[in-house]
């Protein structure tokens, strides 16, 4: 009843035709800043939060929030059409984003991934709206063993990302691994494999990484071939650029899959939406009867980390606003936005102001319905970019990167890293190694260090901390079995050949 | 009115840019406000806190802009202001980060004692606060239990040349109790682990723990100021509860490049006094539960050098090998 009443509330504040107004205006703008690279959420409402000390609070966390969560609709654009992932939560996209934009499904994967938002996101809110206050207390429970059991699970879908080889895969994951601990030890204050360079102590950006290894790398290698004629064909009719009845029916389980896993990560202040799409990605991919085909653009490999991607906003917004704690970026900056307003972000929150949490979440509905419609005539517009000839499509892509780096650090060491990381992406292409696992090892490295160190400082060493809590221990078990899957494959093919023998 | 008066009046605005000018310096165009972190960092938070003050109440003849020099633990803007010599308009914020980064990273090689001070804005106070169900109604009695069971008790914070764990550092030498220290990187982590179990205890800001006293998820038992905070009137200081430990500040503050002439220097520090006394930053102090740190540029090197002093001995009595 409390929640129907709240909903009441929430809809005559959320319509209001001012904030209604703002609403669209902050989808908008997240929508134009996700599609940019580089510029991301927490900088686009950092410049845009002195404009909002004479707006009416609720009409101004209705816009931020709009920023934030219009961003991840936007963000998949570049991945699936250039293989530049514009965030580090889009970076999976491109894995079979792109190779669907290769086989002319450009259309399908857009339109794939604004649906999946769509789903993904709304189930999100729904969450928010239901279950906050309860799942705050179990996101609590979480602590370093937890995140590092996590951070195994996720590393530990390595394997599912080999290509051909897993010995390939696995040393791809290491390097990544190797990446993610150049800079300043956060319990020592060491410097590591930093080579007098003081650019280097606050570690290496991701993205400059994903950006150099996903995008540079593919530039480089098509250099190398010398035809003329466009490489990516868009096939003609409005029709063919949108996903088809099967390609939605093909996705049940991604949107159930992004939503549920992009919500629970999204809860846990150490989690964000990088994991959450990883995550969602492997299990996906795990559960897959097509297992195979996954990397050569299979179209739920784009549902499933947009979904999550999406739904990792509402579950971000739990611990923001049932306990005030900010476990992003983008949400540190909506709770510094919130006590510039004069608000007091903690447990009491919602209950003294219920109107501004209601006109929220409800405004986050229309918000998703206006992205929507917002995003899915972009689809057949955007598609078209792929009809530029490979002498104009490569360049493009190797502008976009270059700005889309620059705009996140304005450094010019940051460009001169992308190159590297860009050759390095090139050679790794030329050498069959595959490029997601280290990816992946650079996304979980840091943090994974982090939760095992954090843990065995609170256990004074003993390792028997990981597994003596039942939520890590069972993580850490699913983690062991993945690792243990091509193993049965293995075995399976060997008594096969014996049983025709 | 006249050609002749019209022609006075004219003449009179041709002269008054001038005899500012004669007086000191005065910027001409945009002003650059460079700070440590990402857009959305609480450096980035405050810098454009300050450009829409300084507009509002028209503390600048010129706009000012926030330039976001992130990296290096703050030794790339460091760096990018010592690359800036003499520029008249350009200034940086600093915070403690810019203190403790050039004396544990050989690779940080900018001091503030390498830039021309200006002036010190912000003291961040910060309270001990424990689960409201613990056992410890005291700091005493935390530190009891603290030496009863050696290594046992956790305390979560950030890196350890934090101000967390110097404030540990004081307080396990001045009484012999031993506890562990728990790096996050995230506040909102420390915070997660605090109120989830996981940790015992956290020097945490005030307007952090505020909330989650008034909800009863904690206890404060002491704060790290000089005097009691309007927020906190029952809470004794660290020496009012028995600790006889220097309380070490957290700052903020603004930085010149180096080779600046002294009329720039009066120019920004009287333009930081004026903004301390408008009513906009006193708001914006006392939402965030600042205190008024405002110092002028001598007093900040006096400062600077005392401070730098002190955390070379605290970190070197914690293990942390100092470069500088």
């Amino acid at each position: 009843m409390e929640i129907l009443q709240g909903l009441w509330d929430g809809f005559s504040v959320a319509l209001a035709p001012a904030n209604l107004l703002w609403c669209f205006v902050g989808v908008f703008l997240g929508t134009v800043v996700g599609i940019l690279p580089g510029l991301g959420p927490p900088a686009t409402i950092a410049m845009l939060l002195p404009l909002t000390f004479s707006m009416n609070p609720t009409s101004a966390i209705i816009m931020l929030a709009g920023i934030y969560y219009g961003a991840k609709y936007g963000g998949s654009t570049t991945s699936i059409l250039m293989n530049v992932p514009g965030e580090s939560a889009s970076v999976v996209t491109c894995i079979d984003g792109y190779q669907m934009a290769k086989k002319g499904r450009a259309g399908a994967a857009l339109g794939i991934a604004a649906i999946a938002s769509f789903v993904a996101g709304t189930v999100g809110v729904l969450g928010l709206m239901l279950v906050a206050p309860p799942l705050a207390k179990f996101a609590l429970s979480f602590s370093s063993p937890e995140y590092f059991a996590l951070m195994s699970l996720g590393l530990a879908l390595v394997v599912l990302l080999a290509g051909r080889s897993i010995i390939k895969a696995l040393l791809a994951a290491l390097v990544g691994l190797w990446i993610a601990s150049v800079g300043t030890d956060l319990f020592s204050t060491t410097s590591r494999f930093t080579f007098g360079q003081m650019e280097l102590l606050s570690g290496i950006d991701f993205v400059v990484v994903a950006i150099g290894v996903f995008a540079l790398g593919e530039v480089l290698a098509n250099m190398e071939s010398r035809e003329d004629t466009p490489l990516l064909q868009v096939p003609k009719g409005l029709k063919n650029l949108l996903p088809t009845w099967q390609d939605i029916k093909d996705c049940r389980f991604a949107f159930a899959n992004g939503a549920i896993v992009g919500f629970l990560v999204g809860t846990l202040p150490g989690g964000g939406s990088t994991i959450a799409s990883f995550l969602s990605y492997g299990l996906e991919k795990a559960v897959s009867r097509r297992r195979e085909q996954f990397g050569t653009g299979v179209i739920e490999g784009v549902a499933a980390p947009e979904g999550a991607n999406n739904s990792e906003t509402g579950g971000a917004l739990v611990p923001l606003l049932t306990l005030g704690i900010p476990g992003s970026g983008t949400t540190a900056i909506l709770l510094a936005a919130l006590v510039l307003w004069g608000f007091k972000p903690g447990p009491l929150f919602i209950p003294e102001h219920p109107d501004l949490f209601w006109g929220l979440v409800v405004s986050m509905y229309i918000g998703n319905v206006m992205l929507l419609v917002l995003n899915l005539p972009l689809v057949p517009l955007f598609a078209q970019v792929l009809r530029t000839p490979a002498y104009v499509l490569y360049p493009l892509i190797l502008g976009v990167s270059l700005v889309g780096v620059y705009t996140v650090s304005g450094s010019m060491f940051d460009l001169m890293l992308l190159l590297v990381f860009g050759l390095l992406g090139y050679l790794m292409r030329k050498l069959d190694y595959p490029a997601a696992p280290l990816i992946l090892g650079l996304a979980l490295g840091a943090g994974m260090e982090r939760a095992l160190r954090q843990s065995l400082m609170m256990s004074q060493g003993e390792l028997s901390i990981l597994v003596s809590r039942p939520i890590s221990a069972v993580m850490l078990s699913l983690a062991v079995l993945i690792l243990l899957i091509p193993l049965f494959g293995k075995f399976n093919a060997w008594r096969l050949r014996a049983l025709e023998q | 009115m006249g050609i002749r008066s019209g022609v006075l009046l004219l003449a009179a605005i041709a002269v008054l840019p001038q005899t500012v000018l004669a007086q000191g310096f005065k910027p001409t165009r945009t002003v650059d406000l460079v700070v440590h972190t990402g857009p959305g960092g609480g450096s980035d938070v405050l810098a454009r806190a300050i450009a829409v003050i300084a507009e509002k109440e028209k503390l600048l003849p010129v706009r000012m802009v926030v330039i976001n020099k992130p990296g290096g633990n703050s030794a790339v803007a460091a760096a990018h202001l010592a690359e800036k010599r003499g520029d008249p308009h350009t200034i940086g914020l600093f915070t403690g980060v810019w203190l403790q980064t050039p004396l544990v990273s050989a690779e940080a090689k900018v001091t503030l004692r390498d830039l021309t001070p200006i002036a010190r804005l912000v003291l961040e106070p910060a309270v001990i606060a424990v689960k409201a169900d613990a056992p410890y109604k005291t700091l005493g009695d935390f530190i009891e239990a603290a030496k009863k069971n050696p290594g046992q008790l956790k305390q979560s914070g950030g890196s350890n040349t934090s101000r967390d764990n110097v404030v540990r550092q004081l307080l396990q030498k001045s009484t012999g109790a031993r506890w562990a220290y728990i790096s996050f990187p995230g506040g909102g982590e420390r915070i997660a682990a605090l109120i989830g179990g996981h940790v015992n205890m956290m020097v945490i800001e005030p307007e952090e723990a505020g909330e989650h006293i008034r909800a009863g998820n904690l206890r404060v038992l002491a704060q790290v100021s000089e005097h009691r905070l309007p927020a906190f009137p029952g809470v004794p200081t660290l020496k009012e509860a028995g600790f006889d430990v220097p309380v070490v500040p957290q700052v903020r503050g603004m930085v010149a490049p180096p080779g600046i002439p002294k009329a720039n220097i009066d120019y920004w520090e009287d333009f930081c006094r004026r903004l301390t006394r408008t009513a906009s930053w006193r708001k914006y102090i006392a939402d965030n539960q600042f205190e008024d740190g405002y110092q002028n540029a001598a007093d900040l090197a006096k400062f600077y050098d005392e401070f730098t002093d002190r955390m070379r001995g605290i970190l070197n009595d914690a293990g942390v090998k100092t470069v500088r």
